[in-house]
């Protein structure tokens, strides 16, 4: 291993990256858009649900039960129908998402003190958010019974207001928030979303440079030269580690300024963890580089390896510990969830090397274990 | 005409058979239309499950006892009671578990007495959805719970429940009456892999052409850009077309059992629609893009915004409403109301058309405008 010549092979694609105008803007607005539009837009509040009403009662005990849908941020009213049959080609247009039938004698059952039942249909495509409609539903009828209750038994047993109310609720839940006391969906996402980024660009940056040198057929002078193959790989990801070097900070500037994330941990500990990542990734592309011939191909694999596990496995949606059994496993073979640990520990918990050294020990051995088989893998003479 | 005919063919004849010829691209072609469809509708649930709770009973009575009870599986993991406040906080602290409850001493005591008594819950938030969802759950259980011992104490019972004032709640949930995560999920994953071929293949094809140089022979033969730009959309919609229809019978029919209610003739004539679409877009990327890495970049600069304003990952209802109307450029948004329309709620053109009237002038607006870039390149 010459250094002298990993220094050359460096340069040139130094060089090469730079002469690429496009390509090099791209590789640091790529990670910003990514970071910006999924920071801003990957909201999963479920908010402003557009809903109907078939009223049957139209009085006043009916429009003030509506009045708590509507006046709530959770619901959007979109406005009355005349039938049941009417809501179908609207749930089934996604006009809205949930449909309340309000029976004849609403008004007049409550005040004669019997039950009533109110029809409620709930559009379950995305399953998410059904559940949380079902959630929000359920409470604005709790809310609306606690009401009923105290009122009635205000009526019958001549409890006083207050006495009734708090005869119906005994018990309150004081909750309290840890880590992300605002609960800004922002903190976590926006931090975590660091783990993507630096899951799928990294990457793409080695393998599309390693393979563009494959489909040009330039990578012939390097067969035919006195470079050795661990020189090569070497001096063609310095660059794009160094890029990502430079993605970690502006990436840490996005998630601490824009997004407002709080930085609680170890600024040295978390770029340190981070570079390991970087060069743990760096390694998928170089694999990927490997297996296929042409860029498309590069790409398109990538996107497989890359990121579908950063999305749906890394805990960043759902914590590994929800996951069915099988999903757990695959969370724990690729390296996102370790990091998403080291990066929400660091953010948000404040943590450091004492409490995080295990997955920073998990990612150096899976980068280690990746650059071997990439450099063994590698050959400068291929079989065709 | 029939030379016209006949150069369509024999370009799209040369298309189809380069495109056999990287078997590796195949393969990975092959496998999004498969398995990642698969790993992707299999395992993730956005719901609550297995919350793990651990509890610091001060109290231990019978009614705290009941109250921990009913924090039940699969929504909550009961971890088992603590000795110290601080005991709890080292196991939020160390991931361990997600909630803490902190039950009062003479908690039984004040609820018999008819005195407002408290249940503290510590939550771990670094994910919010989840942190807000166990919440949400937690104050319907402890709400209930006390609701029903204030019935008892004022000794009213089930019998008499019938004749208070009270509203049932009848709900049904359509269309996913069990809310099967894997039915959602897997069309979100297809309509997002088709998306991502039909943006990213044609483009291909057609930078390469020019990263070869192979393009100025295409441009010095008598074929005009339409000529030679049109074949590569339709083999690769071909295959995109192919890759479904691969996907629908192989994984999300026998495997996910996701039930189609609605026509699959018109579900495959709106996806070829879509993948024209968005085919377009893709030839426009190619005509500013001078090689494949190029390519690659700008095409996730598009994918990205799409998938995320279309309403694909995220409710359109919870964007913005500035991006709420701008949504409607991207095909994405339309081929979504279609897709799930069709497939899952089984909707017909007589409730869809106008989704498939906006998809189409989409779709011809931008491929015009991907053609025209390109003749300006090469006429």
């Amino acid at each position: 291993m010459r250094l002298a010549r990993v220094r050359a092979i460096a340069w040139k694609e130094w060089r090469e990256i730079l002469r690429d105008r496009l390509f090099f803007t791209m590789a640091f607005v790529v990670p910003l858009l990514i970071m910006l539009v999924l920071g801003y837009g990957l909201s999963l509040d479920v908010e402003n649900i557009p809903f109907a009403v078939v009223d049957h009662d139209r009085s006043e005990a009916s429009r003030a039960y509506i009045q708590r849908f509507s006046g709530s941020r959770y619901f959007d009213f979109v406005g009355y129908v005349e039938r049941d049959a009417d809501l179908q080609p609207l749930l089934a247009d996604s006009r809205i998402r949930l449909g309340l039938v309000i029976p004849a004698r609403f008004e007049r059952r409550l005040r004669g003190d019997r039950p009533v039942e109110v029809q409620a249909l709930i559009d379950g495509m995305f399953p998410f958010r059904a559940q949380t409609t079902k959630g929000y539903l359920e409470a604005i009828d709790a809310e609306a019974n606690r009401e009923l209750l105290g009122d009635f038994l205000k009526r019958r047993k001549g409890l006083t207001v207050s006495r009734a109310a708090r005869v119906v609720a005994p018990v309150r839940l004081a909750q309290r928030y840890l880590y992300n006391q605002a609960i800004e969906s922002r903190w976590s996402i926006g931090s975590g979303l660091m783990m993507l980024v630096l899951m799928v660009s990294p990457p793409f940056l080695t393998a599309l440079g390693v393979v563009r040198e494959k489909e040009s057929g330039s990578i012939y002078n390097i067969f035919a030269s006195t470079v050795t193959r661990g020189e090569f790989i070497l001096g063609k990801l310095l660059p794009y580690v160094g890029v990502s070097c430079l993605n970690i900070l502006l990436l840490w500037l996005i998630a601490t300024q824009l997004f407002g994330a709080p930085f609680k941990g170890d600024p040295l500990f978390f770029f340190l963890a981070s570079l390991v990542y970087v060069v743990c990734t760096a390694g998928i592309g170089l694999l990927v580089s490997i297996l296929v011939t042409t860029q498309v191909a590069a790409v398109l694999l990538t996107m497989v390896v890359t990121f579908i596990p950063a999305m749906l496995y890394s805990g960043l949606l759902v914590p590994v510990e929800s996951m069915s059994a099988d999903a757990r496993m695959q969370a724990y073979l690729f390296p996102p969830r370790y990091f998403l640990e080291i990066v929400w520990g660091s953010f948000l918990k404040g943590l450091g090397w004492t409490d995080l050294w295990v997955p920073v020990a998990v990612l150096a051995g899976y980068a280690a274990l990746l650059w071997s088989i990439g450099l063994l893998a590698f050959h400068k003479r291929p079989r065709r | 005409m029939r030379l016209w005919w006949r150069r369509m063919r024999v370009m799209t004849a040369k298309e189809l058979l380069q495109l056999s010829r990287d078997p590796v691209l195949l393969i990975i072609i092959a496998w999004f239309f498969t398995a990642d469809i698969y790993i992707a509708g299999s395992g993730i649930s956005m719901d609550l499950r297995h919350a793990s709770l651990a509890v610091l009973d001060q109290d231990r009575s019978e009614a705290s006892r009941e109250l921990v009870r009913r924090f039940r599986a699969p929504y909550f993991h009961f971890q088992g009671g603590l000795d110290s406040p601080r005991e709890g906080i080292a196991r939020l602290d160390a991931g361990e578990s997600m909630l803490v409850m902190e039950i009062p001493p003479r908690f039984e005591r004040d609820l018999q007495a008819g005195w407002p008594t408290e249940v503290q819950l510590q939550v771990d938030t670094t994910n919010t959805v989840l942190g807000t969802l166990a919440t949400a759950y937690a104050a319907r259980i402890v709400a209930r719970f006390g609701e029903e011992r204030a019935l008892r104490a004022l000794g009213i019972d089930r019998a008499q429940l019938a004749a208070m004032p009270r509203i049932v709640d009848r709900h049904r949930v359509w269309y996913n009456p069990n809310q099967i995560d894997p039915w959602f999920m897997s069309i979100s994953e297809l309509m997002t892999v088709i998306t991502m071929l039909a943006l990213m293949l044609p483009a291909a094809a057609a930078v390469r052409e020019k990263e070869r140089g192979t393009i100025e022979q295409l441009a010095v033969s008598p074929l005009t850009p339409f000529q030679i730009l049109f074949p590569k959309v339709i083999a690769m919609a071909l295959a995109i077309l192919l890759g479904t229809a691969v996907a629908l019978f192989l994984i999300l029919l026998p495997v996910f059992h996701v039930p189609v209610k609605g026509s699959l003739a018109l579900f495959f004539v709106v996806t070829a629609l879509y993948t024209l679409a968005v085919s377009g877009l893709g030839l426009f990327i190619a005509t500013i893009s001078r090689n494949l890495g190029q390519v690659s970049m700008l095409v996730i600069v598009v994918l990205l915004p799409m998938l995320l304003l279309s309403g694909a990952w995220t409710p359109p209802e919870a964007m913005p409403s500035a991006l709420r109307h701008a949504m409607v450029l991207s095909p994405l948004y339309w081929y979504i109301d279609l897709g799930y329309g069709i497939l899952l709620k089984g909707a017909g053109l007589i409730v869809l058309w106008d989704s498939v009237l906006g998809l189409a002038a989409l779709g011809i607006l931008i491929f015009l405008f991907g053609i025209w870039r390109f003749r300006r390149q090469f006429g």
